[in-house]
């Protein structure tokens, strides 16, 4: 079963060893008492420590390509915030609609789901958030319906692309799905999930919405040339997004993984905004790009990929993908919708990304059940559109949900639990009810 | 002649339990300081107030920091801006006190003081000898006690 049982200490059974190293470990994170970078870095010692993996193996089970996509795209995302260039699109796009409110939140929204496919959805909505509270402030109208429309849009946006949520990220990057391949097959359906949700977020709260001429009036007295900041950056920003965006797109033939394109691309854009820094100067601007790296984030990855290869090569996920197979006797069309409906419970209630890791070696193990890894395409897409469209079904189901509560409650608006839950929850169901319908029309 | 912390110290108030945020203020302007000692029931110092603390979270909130550039003269929040003064100096000070910064005691030397409020990016710092709060050392005090020393410059 395993080539490393001979190393656990005391002879104990690695399978069981690893189980419970893995189970702690996750229950720890879940309780989110201790930050979940260092549960998962301890739960990775100790699969070394005790012997599961030794540390050569450990660091083949690390996924570099996750890691280099999230940490350039960071880069890239924490340089070209500081032009502006996110808020200045922000703000036209909110006096665009001549400042009605439920424009405003459509528009807002629009800009976080476009935003969100093409950057990251975390760092979408910590720069939409910030625009959406002085508007709806301005307008006398509560934050509320917007701020909850932009988590789901950033979900729903993160969805569409490779780049857009970590789970499309690790699961692109464990199958080598390119970026279009995202892009043909996931995009279709959230252009349908979106304007579904927004409708009904419409019904919810949109047609309530008025606010009176004198603050509107306000909002088209802003100047969102005002939130550019610095111009020659934003043109640097530009150019190197748009390279990236094209590189995404045409990577296959270019023969080039996604993580070597988001590093080239962060290195292009530290060298283009630091150009005419001196050496001094040059230094301190790298490092304080370098400081809004979210190494919370890159550490956890570290840790969980060390951990579920502990538990790979130990066995326990064969045991849980051939348990998956007998209660779906083997059939693709109903393993395809226990992933898709499972990722999406666990995924609101549970941070998704240790799910989808976990999850990513169980479908891989059950290529021979299914006639071969080719026939697994419609099980990634599930697990896919359950992980990320999930995210939506409570405020701890994604980064980006905890993002704009912590937000809104230091400018003072409280986002409780339950009150989200209530209608995020069922919302989420109907946008997976849709994608369940996709993927059996499209795959199954 | 030496600079010594003596020279240069500024005894204030300590703040206590139910003094208001309009005591810290008063003090604050009338000495030209920006952040005070707190202390506990026991008298003991455990925490301090600053200006720029109170402010931030009783007139700030974060989306206006974040977009501050973006601000205009067109906005509602500057409505009624004395009504929204008088209600926040009359706030109680607990919900602003904040954990007690490095400390010297005044028998150190004066430089020591400067590195400490560099290396915490602060103006201030308190002086406590044997948990007794002495007064408080600001850049600001150190400037004047500069400036008066006998002018030397040849130009």
């Amino acid at each position: 079963m395993n080539n490393h049982a001979s190393t656990v200490i005391f002879g104990w059974d690695p399978l069981w060893v690893s189980s419970i190293i893995f189970i702690i470990t996750y229950a720890v994170i879940v309780t989110e008492k201790i930050n979940r970078s260092i549960v998962a870095l301890l739960g990775a010692g100790l699969m070394i420590s005790l012997g599961i993996l030794n540390q050569q193996t450990a660091i083949n089970g690390i996924d570099f390509n996750t890691l280099g996509l999230l940490t350039g795209m960071m880069v890239i995302v924490a340089i070209a915030r500081r032009s502006g260039v996110f808020q200045y699109i922000a703000v036209w796009s909110a006096k665009k609609v001549e400042a009605r409110p439920w424009g405003i939140l459509l528009m807002l929204s629009i800009v976080t789901a476009l935003f969100s496919a093409l950057l990251d959805n975390v760092t979408t909505v910590l720069l939409i958030a910030p625009v959406t509270l002085l508007i709806t402030g301005e307008l006398k109208v509560h934050p509320y319906p917007f701020l909850f429309a932009e988590i789901f849009a950033s979900n729903i946006g993160g969805t569409a692309t490779l780049i857009g949520d970590p789970p499309n990220i690790m699961i692109g990057s464990a199958v080598n799905l390119t970026f279009n391949d995202f892009l043909i097959n996931l995009a279709p359906i959230t252009l349908l999930i979106f304007p579904i949700t927004l409708f009904i977020i419409y019904l919810i709260w949109g047609r309530h919405m008025h606010a009176s001429d004198e603050a509107r009036e306000r909002i088209m007295q802003f100047n969102e040339k005002q939130a550019i900041t610095d111009v020659p950056l934003l043109k640097k920003s530009l150019l190197v997004i748009s390279l990236v965006i094209v590189s995404f797109l045409f990577a296959h033939p270019l023969g080039l993984e996604p993580a070597t394109i988001a590093m080239t691309g962060a290195a292009l854009l530290l060298l283009l905004s630091t150009l005419n820094d001196d050496a001094e100067e040059q230094s301190e601007n790298v490092h304080k790009s370098f400081a809004e790296v979210e190494w919370i984030t890159i550490f956890f990855f570290v840790g969980l990929f060390i951990i579920v290869h502990g538990i790979e090569h130990a066995g326990l996920l064969d045991i849980l993908a051939n348990k998956v197979l007998s209660l779906t006797g083997g059939d693709l069309t109903l393993t395809a919708m226990a992933i898709i409906w499972a990722s999406a419970v666990f995924s609101a209630i549970v941070d998704n990304i240790p799910f989808v890791a976990t999850m990513i070696p169980i479908i891989k193990s059950m290529a021979p059940t299914f006639g071969g890894a080719e026939q697994l395409m419609p099980l990634w897409w599930s697990l896919a559109l359950g992980a990320c469209l999930g995210g939506n079904g409570s405020l701890v189901g994604a980064s980006a949900n905890l993002i704009v509560a912590g937000f809104a409650e230091r400018s003072g608006y409280r986002i409780h639990f339950l009150e989200f839950m209530l209608i995020a929850f069922p919302l989420m169901l109907v946008s997976i009810l849709i994608a369940s319908l996709y993927v059996y029309l499209r795959y199954l | 002649m030496t600079i010594d912390i003596q020279r240069v110290l500024i005894p204030t108030i300590i703040v206590q339990q139910g003094m208001s945020v309009r005591d810290v203020f008063t003090e604050c302007g009338k000495l030209h300081i920006h952040a005070l000692p707190y202390s506990d029931k026991k008298g003991i110092i455990c925490g301090r107030v600053t200006l720029k603390n109170i402010m931030k979270f009783s007139c700030l909130p974060e989306h206006m920091i974040e977009l501050a550039h973006l601000l205009g003269n067109q906005m509602s929040c500057i409505e009624n801006a004395e009504e929204k003064a008088r209600e926040i100096i009359c706030n109680p000070i607990e919900p602003y006190v904040r954990k007690l910064s490095e400390t010297i005691t005044s028998t150190e030397p004066l430089i020591k003081a400067l590195a400490i409020m560099e290396r915490n990016e602060t103006s201030y710092i308190f002086v406590v000898d044997d948990g007794k709060y002495k007064g408080q050392i600001t850049i600001q005090g150190i400037a004047q006690v500069m400036s008066n020393l006998e002018n030397r410059c040849t130009s």
